[in-house]
């Protein structure tokens, strides 16, 4: 498959400590999940993806595109959409105003065409019915898919999204996914999220990333299967296990680095492997390359 | 999108346009949130008489225009007869700072100098010359500044070219500002109102200039506090700040602002919080 962006050996330094560091992936078309605790450099990276940020080393390609380039990074941008983790709105803007003014600054300059483009990225969340309805009288969630709609115009063949589902309900949250899922066909979307349930939906690859370098790059069922056999039901929270939380029914889910036996194995989730992968003192998991050969 | 559906007669009768006005508008509200009862109106359309001239997508494309599109406001309106093409007119007229309370708020601030300079004498004349040739440049950092226009924050990353963005809304607020300030002019005896447009000229310039290292906002901040000590130290030495309408001072605006102009123009990629914090190259 084609590769779309290209980063080798990227760092971002801000002041003196580096947020990312070293940082080597070759992206496709498809989901690609960004998973990691807070301050492990997510959101940097996809700044760096996004345009919003150079990066302090290394060499980043995106599209065929150097972004370093002005008129080149320009080019990337005709062929970018981003959601940022936090988005500020003007004042006194409807749903369609905003996005119609977002879809004039990404050149979309034909009155007809525009207002029928963003009519489509605003049906396409479920916003049709919404769309005169002034920002600051909408929820979070429904703010949230605004902020997405933007991100859409034009079906980018890059899509960068930080925290898409913040605040979605749990419908709106299924619709996003079949949204995504079929913009993935064609773009190469990064998606970073605290919810792992999410990259288990959408995701056939995802990134760990953890202290500004990659800890895992591979498949999600790969990442999933190195979980079997250390998860497991028990009545009392397991003394050695990295995790243990009371469930639902009463009983202790226990995940541990090291495999038990004799007790009552439950299969895994992409939640447990990650869990399991931040309190692993192995400092590299995997990484793309190595897990294909 | 609501469990509830409209039955057909109703549907027929708003395709007929035989219902009455509430239970018309009624279903129009309906019908743009529910994709299930559009389809069938299309169905119901499609597969009965032709009981009705109108064009229904023809209907529907002007009711959602109508519901859904921004009306241009006047400055947009008025952008546009200039000669700027639309979607340029729009992205200047969305600026905040040519929403009503901005412009209320400055010319508030205006007309009170105005007014201190015709009625207070000397003292009155002071508090203008210290805030009228500021209004222009405080007005164009507000109309580019991230914090203000959070559309404009660094995080929307678009090909749209920043620079020329920032010059269309700095020309639109100065077209609305100078004439202003020279209109508040007129209130104050002595002086020609076409005394304070170089000053203010040559501190939106700076601002621009500034605004490649710091934000507009600050920009602005820093200018009018220096020209706020200036007419103080004035004030304080020789009992008045006239000399700062002198010819020499006059003149010193004129090289102010050609020097931050091409200080601007060369340093215009860095653009302060409109680019990134650490900018390419």
């Amino acid at each position: 498959m084609t590769t779309s962006i290209s980063l080798r050996g990227v760092g971002r330094k801000f002041g003196a400590a580096w947020a990312l560091s070293d940082v080597s992936l070759e992206l496709s078309p498809g989901v690609i999940g960004l998973l990691g605790p807070n301050g492990a450099g997510k959101t940097t990276l996809l700044r760096l993806l996004a345009t919003a940020l150079p990066p302090s080393q290394g060499e980043l390609s995106m599209l065929g595109f150097d972004p370093t380039v002005p008129a080149e990074r320009t080019e990337v941008r005709r062929r970018l959409g981003y959601l940022p983790q936090e988005i500020g709105f003007p004042h006194g803007f409807t749903a369609f105003a905003f996005v119609d003014y977002i879809a004039v600054l990404k050149e979309w300059t034909q009155p007809d065409l525009r207002h029928a483009e963003v009519r489509r990225v605003l049906d396409l969340i479920g916003l049709a019915g919404s769309s005169a309805k002034r920002l600051r009288a909408m929820s979070g969630g429904q703010r949230r898919r605004v902020a997405l709609a933007q991100a859409l115009l034009g079906s980018p063949a890059v899509l960068i999204l930080d925290e898409p589902t913040a605040g979605v309900d749990p419908e709106q949250r299924a619709v996003l996914r079949t949204v995504l899922a079929e913009l993935a066909r064609t773009s190469t979307v990064v998606l970073s999220t605290h919810q792992t349930e999410d990259v288990a939906a959408l995701c056939d690859r995802v990134v760990v990333l953890d202290s500004g370098r990659v800890r895992y790059d591979g498949q999600v069922t790969e990442l999933v299967g190195r979980a079997a056999g250390r998860v497991w039901l028990a009545d009392a929270p397991d003394p050695a296990a990295s995790a243990s939380w009371r469930t639902g029914t009463g009983r202790y889910r226990n995940v541990a680095e090291h495999a038990r036996t004799g007790v009552e194995h439950v299969e895994p989730s992409l939640e447990d492997a990650y869990l399991l992968l931040r309190g692993s003192r192995e400092p590299d998991w995997g990484h793309a390359e190595e897990l294909r050969s | 999108m609501t469990g509830w559906h409209a039955d057909e007669t109703t549907l027929r009768r708003w395709i007929d346009q035989s219902d009455s006005l509430p239970e018309g508008a009624s279903v129009e509200q309906h019908l743009l949130s529910c994709a299930p009862c559009r389809a069938r109106v299309s169905t119901l359309v499609s597969a009965g008489p032709a009981t009705s001239p109108v064009d229904l997508a023809a209907v529907w494309a002007q009711t959602r225009d109508a519901i859904e599109l921004p009306r241009p406001s006047p400055l947009e309106w008025l952008l546009q007869r200039a000669g700027l093409p639309a979607h340029d007119a729009h992205l200047v007229a969305a600026a905040s700072a040519f929403r009503g309370r901005w412009l209320a708020g400055i010319a508030a601030v205006l007309a009170f100098a105005g007014a201190t300079a015709a009625l207070g004498h000397s003292r009155g004349m002071w508090v203008f010359v210290a805030v009228a040739p500021l209004i222009p440049c405080v007005a164009v950092a507000i109309s580019y500044d991230p914090r203000i226009d959070p559309a404009l924050q660094p995080e929307v990353v678009t090909p749209y070219p920043v620079l020329r963005l920032v010059l269309l809304r700095s020309v639109a607020i100065l077209a609305i500002a100078l004439p202003a300030v020279a209109l508040a002019g007129l209130l104050v005896p002595g002086w020609a109102p076409s005394i304070w447009l170089l000053p203010a000229l040559g501190f939106v310039a700076v601002v621009l200039a500034l605004s490649t290292w710091m934000s507009p906002l600050r920009s602005a901040i820093g200018v009018s506090l220096a020209w706020l000590a200036i007419v103080w130290f004035l004030v304080a030495q020789a009992g008045s700040p006239d000399a700062v309408l002198q010819a020499r001072f006059q003149a010193g605006y004129v090289v102010l602002a050609m020097a931050s102009i091409a200080i601007f123009f060369v340093r215009a990629r860095h653009l302060r919080e409109l680019r990134p914090r650490r900018n390419w190259s």
